[in-house]
């Protein structure tokens, strides 16, 4: 029912790869970073991001005029899958790169795409999705945040929350709705707004996850003027934005390698203590991720044809997240019963923080149960 | 033969499936007229050569072919032995010996002790010994019968000694390459179940109604056909990962052997998912021996254990993991997959 197409790499995504590879090495052997788990939400760091841009690594998909590479979506997937198989400090950029810079690609004005989307190739301008809100996550339909037209624009109130990287972010593409639901059908009257969030009535406020970092936030809008091309695509068509911009945010190998970082860590560790079960634990683990990249990269090839993938993209996040999970409890599994004093600095720590984020992996950007209701709608179930 | 050809040869095979009586087939154990007649009107359109070299009147297909027709013949539950006959047949034919017009089971050269898929149904068994292709005429006295196995499994009590051809292996032909070979077949196989058992789920909740309205409606059923098709594409795509391999490199060097290992391992993970979340949105229906769902999870259940379980290929490719004197996996993972394809 779901075929994931084929995907190849040129000589110039392998040549790619081994530049990201060296640069990481040298970037590692200089103190750059330290690894992280879950580094594209946890491990944010501006200058590593700079540096990326510097390189010709971020918007690599744009075209060049707005300060992209015009590079086919595989060569994204080398450079992103390689940060984070390597847990680099990928979060100041990662949603800007990501989805929203795409984003104002294809909805955004033309001074909006020569103004921004240079500058977030460059690592320079961070973004924060604003979709969920106190009262409405998994039913997004349901949000209240509003905008008014007036004589100069818009007046935009309302609070979302969730927004990963909002405090050190200069946008967020902002879901409101502009008239009201039609009967039952709530998905109607919702526009989408790129918001300055230096604007004068915007209060962002930290919000610690589980493990107390303050990754994601609260942002109150109140009664904030936006100027009239700050409507990002067209009134009343929010929605059906939104639920593109998902399927850029679902299908990525974020979904399946963030905590890779921790298990590669261990691999010597296990190696010293192979037994039968941590064997076969270390192939099953090799096999789930290999075919999960196989098809995540057919994600890419359909988003490379132009085609919306937003299903086949809910499908990898779905079995991506909850291979996640078994990753981190199989690896808890197969440490059990070697000492603490055999394992390797940081391993510990490492695992902790996987752990305090295991619950994160099937909520953010969409539930298991949101997925999988997605996935029955296509087949015609719903 | 290139994607064109190959695509008139599976069209052709799936339209004479479609006409065939299968259900009767399979429940008559794959045995009787019918199944006799069937197994004819494939060996007239030269099905079981399709891995056979022009020089033995094959279509001189990969072996990567052969395990895209062992998911197109167990979508229909053909209880026959034509993937492995296909299989053996391009094994004799790359040996360089013309394979004979016979069904030919194929042994597990890693454990022969083991059930022998369709070993009733088959003239003869493939086995492969000391760097020796045999393909030997089996006797019924030469089997024993497996408990509740499908498609006539029987285990080999003696060697069958009624010798039909012999001749040496290729270099490339180890031990290790037969059973890959034979798991690749098994991994289409359970591939091409998972897909009609997805289609029989789907249909079977839309249908059945209870607490007044049709099971599909209800978001716990919808959550078992979601699991069913996000493990079905994994297993279609891991097998097309490995049969791409093979299709590059026909002589199944290391890096095919751990694609068909990745594809054998998440095929038969799958399996037991699929298996389990079919029979649940089922009900008592599913465990019927009446009803088709079964045809289908049987075989599953069966497959996966077959030249090399799940867990048997999982520890091949962890051992080569762990074995490396800096262990890491991300290249692995990373590794090329490759898409050379005629």
């Amino acid at each position: 029912m779901f075929h994931f197409p084929r995907l190849e790499f040129d000589a110039r995504a392998d040549a790619l790869r081994c530049e990201v590879r060296s640069f990481l090495d040298e970037e590692l052997a200089s103190g750059g970073f330290i690894p992280a788990a879950d580094c594209w939400v946890s491990a944010a760091d501006p200058d590593f991001s700079r540096k990326m841009g510097a390189r010709g690594w971020l918007g690599m998909t744009w075209p060049m005029r707005y300060g992209g590479q015009d590079r086919p979506v595989a060569h994204r997937f080398v450079v992103t899958e390689e940060m984070l198989a390597a847990g680099a400090p990928v979060a100041a950029h990662w949603i800007a790169d990501r989805q929203t810079g795409s984003h104002i690609l294809r909805y955004g004005t033309e001074q909006q795409k020569q103004d921004i989307l240079p500058r977030i190739a460059a690592g320079k301008c961070f973004t924060a999705i604003g979709m969920s809100e106190p009262q409405a996550g998994s039913d997004l339909a349901a949000i209240q945040t509003s905008a008014r037209r007036t004589a100069t624009g818009w007046v935009l109130s309302g609070r979302k929350i969730w927004s990963t990287g909002a405090h050190f972010s200069h946008y967020m593409i902002v879901l409101a709705r502009t008239s009201p639901a039609e009967g039952r059908n709530r998905q109607v009257g919702l526009s989408q707004f790129l918001v300055d969030l230096s604007l004068p009535g915007i209060d962002i406020s930290g919000i610690r996850d589980l493990g107390g970092t303050p990754h994601f936030n609260e942002t109150l809008f109140d009664n904030v003027d936006l100027p009239e091309d700050a409507l990002l695509g067209t009134e009343g068509n929010g929605w059906a934005q939104c639920m593109g911009e998902l399927a850029l945010e679902r299908s990525g190998p974020e979904r399946f390698l963030t905590s890779l970082v921790v298990l590669e860590k261990a691999l010597p560790l296990i190696a010293a203590h192979a037994d039968g079960r941590r064997t076969v634990e270390i192939g099953s683990i090799l096999a789930n991720l290999r075919v999960l990249r196989r098809m995540s990269l057919g994600v890419a090839e359909m988003l490379e044809r132009g085609e919306s993938p937003a299903t086949a993209a809910s499908v990898v996040k779905e079995m991506g997240n909850r291979l996640e999970n078994d990753i981190v409890l199989c690896l808890r599994s197969m440490l059990a019963g070697i000492a603490k004093s055999e394992w390797p600095d940081g391993l510990e720590a490492l695992l902790r923080e996987a752990i305090l984020h295991l619950p994160s992996n099937t909520l953010r950007g969409g539930t298991t149960e949101i997925l999988r209701g997605i996935i029955a709608r296509e087949m015609g179930l719903r | 033969m290139d994607r064109g050809e190959f695509a008139m040869i599976s069209e052709g095979l799936e339209r004479i499936l479609a006409d065939a009586p299968l259900e009767a087939i399979d429940k008559a154990g794959g045995f009787g007229p019918d199944a006799d007649s069937l197994w004819q009107t494939l060996v007239e359109s030269g099905y079981p050569m399709l891995c056979a070299t022009d020089a033995h009147d094959g279509f001189g297909g990969s072996l990567a072919d052969a395990a895209e027709i062992a998911a197109l013949c167990a979508r229909h539950a053909l209880s026959a032995p034509l993937a492995d006959t296909i299989l053996a047949a391009g094994l004799l034919s790359a040996a360089g010996t013309s394979p004979p017009a016979l069904r030919i089971g194929i042994v597990d050269p890693a454990d022969p002790s083991a059930p022998i898929a369709h070993a009733r149904q088959v003239d003869a068994l493939l086995l492969l010994e000391e760097g020796s292709l045999r393909c030997a005429r089996t006797a019924a006295n030469d089997l024993a019968s497996v408990h509740q196995a499908e498609d006539g499994a029987a285990r080999m009590l003696r060697q069958p000694t009624d010798i039909v051809t012999q001749i040496e292996a290729p270099d490339w032909l180890t031990p290790l390459v037969f059973r890959a070979l034979g798991a690749l077949i098994r991994a289409g196989q359970m591939a091409g179940a998972m897909q009609a058992v997805l289609q029989i789920t789907l249909a079977y909740t839309q249908e059945r109604e209870q607490f007044g309205r049709p099971l599909a409606k209800f978001q716990a059923i919808q959550h078992h056909l979601s699991d069913i098709a996000c493990e079905t594409a994994a297993a279609m795509a891991a097998l097309e990962m490995a049969s791409d391999a093979l299709h590059a490199d026909p002589a199944c060097g290391p890096g095919v052997i751990d694609e068909i290992a990745i594809a054998k391992t998440r095929c038969g993970q799958a399996a037991s998912r699929i298996a389990a979340a079919s029979h649940q949105a089922h009900g008592a229906m599913g465990f019927t021996r009446e009803y088709a769902l079964g045809r289908f999870t049987r075989r599953l259940w069966q497959w996966q254990d077959e030249f090399g379980s799940d867990v048997e290929w999982a520890e091949h490719l962890g051992r080569a993991v762990l074995s490396d004197d800096a262990p890491r996996l991300w290249p692995r993972i990373s590794q090329p997959i490759n898409l050379a394809r005629p």
